[in-house]
């Protein structure tokens, strides 16, 4: 029983080590690396890098350096305000004659990472009234659920609306909608312009949009080829007012939704991966941008405004594994146990191995070390063959470990 | 003779489980004050919202988080402390009983105890919340607290372990390997982040729970 | 029949050894006084046979069993009192009978309550309350009531009053030969040993002096005292002489031999001297005197 009672011990410190020391390390060692900002030219018609660690900041993709004035230059929609200052704003590119308010209507930005996916969802909405005839937005005194049915949960008194659960569960149920909802996905907030409601898929994975005209649902179900499913889909305000979202499918493409009849339109870009990678779209005039970012990598795939692609351009660079002290790391560390992720936003044990076996040399040692220190003991080796396997298994962690928990009377 | 036990144990730790509770309740109620204050003051349906969708983390008032903690190193103390004083724990080694099982029994009064008082301020906290908020937010709450109610478990099983051991170079070492435990279970998260550790969270605390046998043992064997 | 038996016990702290291959027996029904200079390892041994304490090599059987081991039967027969007769202070006098009463079948509070109607203390004031004298009263009572068949006392006499200490003694002596209890003691205070004690085991750094009965011992050990002619004459490594203590031309001779024995050795070997005459003992002066006074 006591045995068991160190190897408790024995593990909640490999644990608790195994957390702490890599962290220190990390702390004491590690360096940051900004990524660059690859942005597309429409006047080059090719891409141009601002790096903010560099000597030549600004620079074309060959690497000549350019001065700061003339990258702006070549991004006349990012620095309009600047350019319009500098009275350098060209009249017409591409041949298109600019009006400045006009193409300010289509930019647009975008960006979601990892961590806002996996990430705890609100199970409760305000639905707003889309066409309330005022100016601005107001809060709904009442929160939706889609469970078994959608219902309406008034704050004031904690209690269901049945009227409104009544008058919404039917429409939905009317228009084939299959409870509960898996996922329910829009912009719940008064600081926008207008409201467009929620996209929610239910759980036969079809995708309905719901909204609320003047007191009384509005369901729609989206038509989607078959087989079709989502990482997730982010509902967007753009000025333009051209697309109601973007959907990230499973097999890592990239569509919008459009008001048009609600038609969904492919982005011609590949491995558009949120699980994985931080993804920005950055839209004008003439372009999508849509850059994604992991681990080591920067990558932008440039498509048309009818969403055709245009180029792509990527750039690695040396991850903390590859780095230095990334290496001396995974010879001091077999793994890294974290409680938190840069890709998630849960608190969870992220369990990082060693990618290089070179951890086996100072388990090695270490093994050897407590040979000398059992010898010292006068133990029998036979009794310490667990704790031997352990220091091999766990590296440096195990040894601390067996030696703060010391194997001194149990045999 | 195990009545016997837990009426020594309760003798030791009576007035420390007492103020335990009794804090516990009060912050409790001190929680759903400023709620029922802010029901007030503010529309409910903003209320609810900022909780939903800004982290508003109503439930963290008045250091709630630490709560357990203290309440367990409370008791911990109270209860392993005078057991240390003259090494008054050959007493108990010296009863008619098996040491371990005296250990075990020590140790599951003083759990008991923890989960009682954690019981009370749970049913108090969830009977509140259920008056202002629907069960979504309730729930999101519960999963919230929870790691901090097995943060208060895991550190009585740990200051049992380390008042127990009879060398001071140990404690300190039991003591770093509890600075690097415990905090996994206080992480600053989102509502509901903590879900998919709380299983793993859960066998290390029960696990735990025989930690003093073991610096018990080195006791009984005369480590000095 | 024995109820302790030590077998070659060894034990070191660290790299000091305290004994080496230490073997005694208590019979039962019998008083063993475990004496010895601090530090020459009667505690070290107390806590072996209590199984607080795993030596490097030997073992203790009580009752048959090893002490590192004892069984719950076994341990219900062991009334143990601690060095300083530490109690749960946190109790008060009921509580602390009631604690413990539930533990012993043969339980029997009658000699507890005798001894603590003796007490100036109120019900409900605590033991930490109460003196060193009361405390160990307290103690004692419980173990009495206990109704153990061996009893071990670590150093009993430690804090307390000359008049306490006589309480203690008489009391106990009384108990054990009424009821065949087997007790097994330690006591820096030696004189009060010889009032309780049967059987005596004196340790010295490392080794056992002496392990026989008091009565024996008091016989056969001698003190003799004598004047040297020669001063530096120096008998101290003869083997029949176990201390001696030499100041100027005054000597005093510790021996297990005769008288006729001693005089035959000073006449045969010519130390010339005077004044020859043996002096009485009491156990202190003959610990002293086995032991030496550093």
């Amino acid at each position: 029983m006591v045995k068991i009672s160190r190897y408790i011990l024995v593990f909640t410190a490999i644990v608790g080590l195994s957390v702490v020391l890599p962290q220190f390390y990390r702390m004491a060692l590690e360096k940051p690396g900004r990524n660059p900002l690859i942005q597309y030219s429409c006047i080059d018609h090719d891409f141009i890098i601002f790096r903010p660690d560099a000597d030549d900041k600004w620079t074309n993709r060959e690497g000549t350096k350019l001065t700061r004035e003339a990258y702006e230059k070549k991004l006349p929609f990012m620095y309009t305000r600047q350019l319009v200052m500098d009275r350098t704003m060209p009249d017409s590119i591409n041949g298109e004659k600019i009006n400045i308010q006009h193409a300010g209507i289509f930019r647009s930005n975008f960006r979601i990472t990892p961590d806002e996916i996996h990430a705890p969802k609100p199970k409760l909405y305000p639905l707003f009234e889309s066409q309330s005839g005022r100016a601005n937005l107001e809060m709904p005194n009442d929160f939706f659920r889609i469970t078994w049915r959608m219902e309406f949960i008034d704050a004031q008194t904690n209690r269901i609306l049945e009227d409104k659960s009544r008058m919404f569960s039917a429409v939905l149920y009317n228009r084939g909608f299959q409870f509960p909802a898996t996922s329910i996905n829009g912009i719940p907030t008064t600081r926008k312009s207008y409201d467009e409601g929620y996209l929610v898929i239910d759980s036969a994975n079809q995708l309905f949009h719901i909204k609320m005209v003047k007191g009384e649902p509005f369901v729609r179900q989206v038509e989607l080829p078959t087989g079709m499913k989502f990482k997730t889909i982010q509902c967007v305000d753009f000025s333009d007012k051209l697309y109601y979202a973007y959907l990230f499918t499973e097999n890592n493409e990239l569509y919008v939704l459009t008001p048009y009849d609600y038609m969904l339109e492919k982005f011609e870009v590949d491995d558009i991966n949120p699980d994985a990678y931080e993804i920005r779209i950055y839209g004008d005039y003439f372009n999508f941008n849509v850059i994604t970012i992991g681990n080591g990598f920067i990558r932008t795939q440039v498509v048309d405004r009818d969403h055709n692609k245009v180029d792509e351009y990527a750039e690695t660079r040396p991850t903390y594994d590859m780095r230095p002290e990334g290496k001396i790391g995974q010879f001091l560390f077999p793994a890294e146990l974290k409680m938190t992720d840069d890709n998630s936003s849960y608190v969870n044990f992220f369990l990082k191995m060693s990618k290089l076996y070179w951890w086996l040399i100072l388990s090695l040692v270490l093994i050897i070390a407590q040979y000398f220190i059992i010898r010292q003991r006068k133990k029998n080796i036979r009794t310490e063959i667990i704790d031997l396997m352990l220091i091999g298994l766990t590296g440096i962690f195990g040894f601390i470990a067996v030696n703060i928990f010391p194997n001194k009377f149990i045999d | 003779m195990w009545k016997s036990i837990i009426y020594k144990e309760w003798l030791k730790i009576r007035w420390f489980a007492i103020i335990y509770a009794a804090l516990g309740i009060l912050v409790v109620g001190n929680i759903f004050l400023k709620v029922q204050h802010d029901f007030e003051f503010s529309q409910e349906a903003y209320y609810w919202y900022s909780i939903l969708f800004n982290q508003y983390r109503f439930y963290e008032y008045s250091l709630f988080k630490f709560v357990p903690l203290i309440g367990a190193l409370a008791i911990a103390l109270a209860q392993y402390f005078p057991e240390t004083v003259n090494k008054r724990i050959k007493l108990t080694f010296h009863l008619p009983i098996n040491e371990n099982k005296a250990l075990m029994v020590m140790m599951l009064f003083g759990a008991f105890c923890l989960f009682a008082i954690a019981a009370v301020q749970l049913l108090l906290f969830t009977g509140l919340s259920l008056v202002y908020f629907p069960a979504e937010i309730v729930q999101s709450a519960l999963i919230s607290i929870a790691p901090w109610f097995l943060c208060g478990f895991v550190v009585y099983f740990l200051t049992a372990l380390i008042v127990l051991e009879p060398v001071w170079k140990y404690r300190f070492l039991y003591l770093l390997v509890t600075a690097t435990f415990v905090p996994l279970y206080l992480q600053t998260a989102a509502a509901r982040a903590y879900s998919p550790a709380l299983p793993l969270l859960s066998v290390f605390t029960v696990l735990l729970s025989v930690a003093l046998w073991f610096s018990g043992y080195r006791f009984r064997k005369g480590e000095m | 029949m024995n109820a302790i038996e030590c077998k070659n016990l060894t034990h070191y702290y660290g790299k000091k050894l305290v004994f080496e291959n230490l073997s005694f027996n208590v019979k039962e029904g019998s008083i063993l006084g475990l004496l010895g200079k601090n530090g020459t390892g009667k505690t070290t041994t107390i806590n072996i046979l209590n199984g607080f304490l795993q030596p490097q090599s030997g073992e203790c059987l009580i009752y048959g069993e090893n002490s590192q081991n004892l069984s719950p039967q076994n341990k219900a027969r062991i009334g143990f009192l601690i060095e300083g007769h530490i109690q749960y202070t946190f109790m008060n006098i009921h509580q602390i009978e009631k604690f413990y009463s539930k533990f012993y079948p043969k339980w029997d509070n009658e000699p507890y309550w005798h001894l603590m109607s003796k007490l100036q203390v109120s019900p409900k004031q605590k033991i930490s309350n109460m003196s060193c004298g009361q405390r160990s009263q307290v103690a004692l009572g419980l173990i009495l009531a206990q109704d153990p068949d061996l009893l071990i006392l670590d150093d009993f006499s430690m804090g307390l009053d000359p008049g306490y200490r006589r309480l203690f003694i008489d009391y106990l002596r009384e108990y054990a030969k009424e009821k065949k209890k087997t007790i097994f003691t330690t006591s820096h205070i030696i004189q009060d040993m010889e009032r309780l004690i049967d059987d005596l085991l004196i340790m010295d750094f490392n080794r056992v002096l002496a392990q026989r009965s008091v009565k024996s011992f008091m016989q056969e050990f001698k003190q003799f005292h004598l004047e040297l002619e020669n001063p530096d004459i120096d008998i101290s490594n003869e083997e029949f002489v176990v201390n001696s203590e030499k100041v100027n031309n005054k000597l005093e001779l510790y021996t297990y031999e005769s008288e006729e024995k001693v005089l035959n050795f000073l006449k045969n070997n010519g130390v010339v001297h005077k004044n020859f005459r043996q002096v009485e003992m009491g156990l202190e002066d003959a610990f002293i005197g086995l032991t030496g006074k550093y």
